[in-house]
């Protein structure tokens, strides 16, 4: 092999000084990337609409003050709803899969607190629309509609019968759940916002409907739920027997009913519990009994678990027939159940035996369910079994007038009332602007497809500058928890055992900024851009960049292969393939 | 300094007072203690390198490439199914003219799954374009693995330490280990030539090449595989000079007048050694001839050395399937231009495979075979298989 002699004009290898721009390799793709902030289960659950994802970005990164505002957009109460909402964000957080979920309810409370502590207000609405609107009904949706009518910038009186704003919020739930202090200082923002509070009025007696609506142009009817239902036995007013309404009553005005040392309480909802745990603390022994068994008890199970934690015992398959005593009661005659067919709520009925049996009391509280005084309603509006004939939004058949809250037929919690007084708000401006009503073109103001509806995508004053906004909610399987470690979740603390039962101190503790700050930090952000960069690591040729606009990344077209790797590695699902034409 | 140090503790210390610049590498017996054996070093301060863990020994190779042509030196090391992973980025080292150097520890093929010591995993790769070493002692290993890196540099061609596992990889023997200043003096510090990615004067490296243009590269790497064989002897004597060990591409011991010339290389060659003289005390006309390399295969040298032999005893330990053992191919090959006259009788051994010895016995029974016999009985004999 002669190679001496012999020469070749190549370099060593092939080198190439021209850029390779000139290759267009963005026309071998077939599906390109897209970035779409898609919803995040968590808010689509919210029954009150908030940004559950946005609020928990903004506390870890301490942004405290903007968190707040971020919650104050969709909901007036941070401070009630992370103490006593039952969190059903949480059973749908897709951080459950990988390990627990948020504490979505810790931070919650965490950032209410920190608006009460730091005095946060709200300031009034610049311009005056000039239209006045009737709320009647100063409970959690009455409050909402409120708020976020008065933040349009309309005149705002709302109307109750009790002496103090709040609803069943005061009236309902114990001060050990929800302290007197928070839920003045949560309501008492709303004076400086400049709502009218017109207490101790009855509307329908002590002015009329006619004389409202006429007076106002657009009234919301938010009266709540606060009919006993009927309980079928005889005896109900000899003494020491209860209903629970007006048992918490009692309660929440501080004036300690007498309801003596050995307590029966009938029912298997919250309102049972609540009645349960505050005999304990008028120093009862107390039982609860219920017909059916705790596995169909509507009480919300950490509830039943903090009632047990107190000492309250539980009688399942038990139903009331007879009250015994002369003029007070001294015992109860229970029938014992079993569980039957299922009834229209899908749990099994259950079914009487004919087996009686005697328990000893000297008190008694009916707690089987509150509904609707149908009489207290306005003659203008319908009502069928006990509920408001209106849609989602609060129209009801008379055009003028609008529903909300437990009238409505929506679970009957503070956070479905919250959600219900922002949609009638929505629904009263658009009437009030004459603008068309547009079912379709508000459900894009949805969260998801199932969610409330978020005042922030309406007044497009949205947390993360989003391009595209999606209704399709973010699944666990189309994150890339490659990028996320296991850590546990936050847990409550609670005041130690033996002082809960003392008195009416709140018993749950609230948590430290630390505390609050680490569990926001474990919240995946499903769904919206958090700009961590991964796209613009991974791809392999340097095709995304940073988003001129400022916010976020772009993929330059031109270059993308379309391979999918940036899609596959964001690690909470805010990107997508589509698959070209 | 003398220490008595495993094969692959002498690898590392070649490595280490090469002062290479990068290491990527990942674990496979019997290779792990080299690089553990590295990392070791640089936690003590003895060397000064970034470790690149990465996740297969395609990625070593790819990564010791990209930092060749970032303008250091770069080593790795792996063994059998390691090599085996990195069969393509092999190639490419070539083809890119990167001066990458790689110990091999060479190790069975599986299936069935081996560790032990086995030849087929290098010298399968002999068509990649790297120039191939083989070591008999700890010594040589050592030293071939600071003589790489010049040879490598010089060139511009990757270049393999090939060492046996087990038998060199963890058997200790005594070593002379240089100076670090001796050998700087030595090795020049890395120059990455014309292939070096400089951020101030950008350029694209291996891009896609038609066919009017890529057998010219082809033909450049051929031309420098001619020129590898005088630079090979050249670093041997630079070396011989600056620390005063000699080797040779293709080395002879008793084989002037044998009648029988073994032909082996790894620690084979190192036993024959003792088997020859054994045999040579009763009165047996043999010995042997070492081949340091494969790749540039140093057909000159071999054609010289073995003229006119009666009977050359190729021992290979390993095989090409359907083919003889590859070192008994490359020699057939070279021996073919002789005339008749000259040409002697070639006898394929294979021993050895996937770990089992290549004894005194061993070599003896060989011998006796070769000596004993008018011709080969096949063009390849498997010695000290368990036939039922």
């Amino acid at each position: 092999m002669k190679y001496i002699d012999r020469r070749v004009s190549v370099p060593l290898c092939a080198i190439s000084i021209n850029p390779g721009l000139v290759n267009k390799t963005g026309t071998w793709k077939f599906a390109e990337p897209h970035f779409v902030d898609q919803t995040s289960p968590c808010n689509q659950q919210c029954p009150a609409g908030e940004d559950i994802t946005g609020y928990m970005y903004l506390v870890g990164q301490e942004r405290f003050e903007e968190a707040w505002r971020l919650i104050m957009e969709e909901n007036p109460f941070p401070a009630i709803m992370g103490r006593v909402c039952f969190h059903t964000c949480e059973e749908q957080c897709n951080r459950k899969d990988h390990d627990e979920a948020i504490a979505i309810h810790v931070v919650e409370r965490f950032i209410g607190d920190y608006g009460i502590s730091k005095g946060l207000t709200i300031e009034p609405p610049k311009d005056e629309r000039g239209k006045k609107i009737a709320i009647v009904g100063a409970g959690p949706a009455g409050l909402s509609a409120a708020y976020q009518l008065r933040r349009m910038g309309y005149a705002v009186t709302v109307f109750d019968s009790n002496d103090k704003p709040g609803g069943m919020m005061r009236y309902g739930i114990p001060s050990y759940r929800l302290p007197k202090e928070i839920l003045d200082s949560e309501i008492n923002r709303l004076h400086h916002l400049g709502i009218g509070l017109t207490m101790g009025v009855r509307v329908g007696k002590d002015i009329s409907w006619d004389s409202l609506a006429s007076e106002h142009d657009a009234v919301f009817v938010a009266i709540g739920a606060w009919e006993e239902a009927r309980a079928g036995i005889g005896g109900l007013n000899k003494g020491g027997v209860f209903n629970a309404l007006a048992f918490l009553r009692e309660v929440n005005l501080g004036k300690g009913p007498q309801i003596g040392k050995n307590v029966v309480v009938i029912g298997g909802g919250n309102s049972a519990i609540d009645c349960a745990r505050s005999s304990r603390r008028l120093g009862a022994e107390v039982t609860i009994a219920y017909r059916r068994t705790e596995t169909e008890m509507p009480a919300h199970p950490e509830e039943v678990a903090l009632a047990k934690e107190e000492g309250v015992q539980f009688l399942f398959l038990a139903a009331p027939k007879k009250i015994a005593g002369r003029r007070h009661i001294t015992g109860l005659t229970l029938e014992k159940m079993v569980l039957g067919e299922e009834d229209f709520s899908g749990r099994r009925r259950p079914v009487p035996t004919g087996e009686f049996f005697e328990m000893q009391c000297d008190g008694m509280i009916m707690a089987v369910g509150e509904g609707t005084r149908v009489d207290d309603l306005p003659p203008f509006i319908t009502h069928k079994g006990g509920v408001v004939e209106a849609d989602e939004m609060g129209h009801t058949m008379h055009q003028k007038f609008f529903a909300g809250g437990d009238i409505m037929d929506i679970p009957h919690t503070v956070t479905h009332a919250i959600g219900s007084g922002k949609r009638a708000a929505i629904a009263i401006d658009r009437f009030l602007e004459g603008k068309k009503w547009d079912q379709g073109s508000l459900d894009r103001f949805r969260w998801g497809e199932r969610g409330n509806v978020s005042l922030g995508r309406i007044n497009g004053t949205m947390l993360f500058p989003r391009r595209t906004l999606s209704s399709a909610v973010v699944a666990f399987k189309d994150m890339n928890t490659f990028y996320f470690d296991h850590r546990s979740r936050t847990k409550s603390h609670m005041i130690p055992l033996e002082e809960r039962v003392k008195g009416f101190q709140e018993v749950i503790v609230s948590p430290s900024k630390e505390e609050a700050v680490t569990e926001a930090q474990r919240c995946f952000i499903c769904g919206s851009c958090t700009e961590c960069g991964n796209c613009h690591i991974f791809c392999p040729e340097c095709a995304i960049k940073s988003d001129p606009g400022g916010y976020g990344y772009i993929a330059d077209m031109e270059y993308c292969k379309g391979c999918g790797i940036c899609v596959n590695e964001c690690p909470r699902g805010a990107m997508r393939m589509e698959f070209m034409e | 300094m003398r220490k008595v140090i495993t094969g692959n503790v002498a690898v590392a210390y070649g490595a280490m007072l090469s002062d290479v610049q990068v290491v990527a590498a990942y674990p496979i017996t019997p290779q792990t203690t080299i690089i553990e054996e590295l990392a070791t070093m640089q936690s003590e301060g003895l060397a000064d390198f970034d470790y690149i863990r990465v996740e297969s020994e395609h990625s070593a190779m790819a990564a010791c490439i990209g930092a060749a042509m970032g303008g250091v030196r770069a080593f790795t090391a792996t063994c059998g199914q390691g090599l085996f992973l990195m069969h393509e980025m092999l190639h490419y080292a070539t083809g890119a003219r990167t001066p990458v150097v790689l110990a091999n520890v060479n190790r069975a093929a599986a299936a069935p799954w081996s560790i032990w010591s086995d030849q087929t995993d290098s010298v399968s790769q002999r068509e990649t374009g790297w120039i191939q070493l083989y070591c008999e002692g700890n010594q040589e290993v050592l030293d071939t693995t600071i003589m790489a890196f010049k040879i490598a540099e010089r060139l511009r061609l990757p270049v393999m330490v090939v060492l046996d596992a087990f038998f060199l990889s963890h058997t200790a023997e005594p070593v002379d280990i240089p100076e670090r200043e001796r050998v700087r003096g030595f090795l020049p510090p890395f120059d990455p030539g014309d292939i070096w990615l400089d951020p101030d004067n950008p350029k694209n490296f291996g891009g896609i090449t038609m066919t009017d243009a890529y057998m010219e590269f082809r033909w450049q790497i051929q031309r420098d595989m001619e020129k590898a064989k005088g630079i090979i002897t050249e670093v041997h004597e630079e070396f011989a000079e600056a620390f005063g060990r000699g080797y040779r591409q293709v080395d002879e011991y008793r084989a002037q007048d044998a009648e029988v010339v073994l032909v082996v290389s790894g620690t084979a060659a190192s036993t024959s050694r003792d088997a020859i003289d054994y045999l040579r005390e009763k009165g047996k006309g043999v010995g042997m001839v070492k081949l340091k390399t494969l790749r540039p295969f140093p057909r000159e040298e071999v054609i010289d050395t073995l003229r006119g032999k009666k009977k050359v005893a190729v021992i290979d330990r390993n095989f090409s399937p359907g083919a003889t053992g590859i070192w008994a191919q490359e020699i057939r090959s070279a021996l073919y231009e002789l005339p008749d006259a000259e040409r002697p009788l070639l006898y394929g051994y294979i021993a050895g495979l996937g770990g089992r010895d290549i004894s005194v016995k061993t070599i003896e029974e060989i011998y006796e075979k070769t000596s004993r016999s008018d011709g080969p009985d096949d063009v390849d004999m498997w010695i000290g298989v368990n036939y039922v």
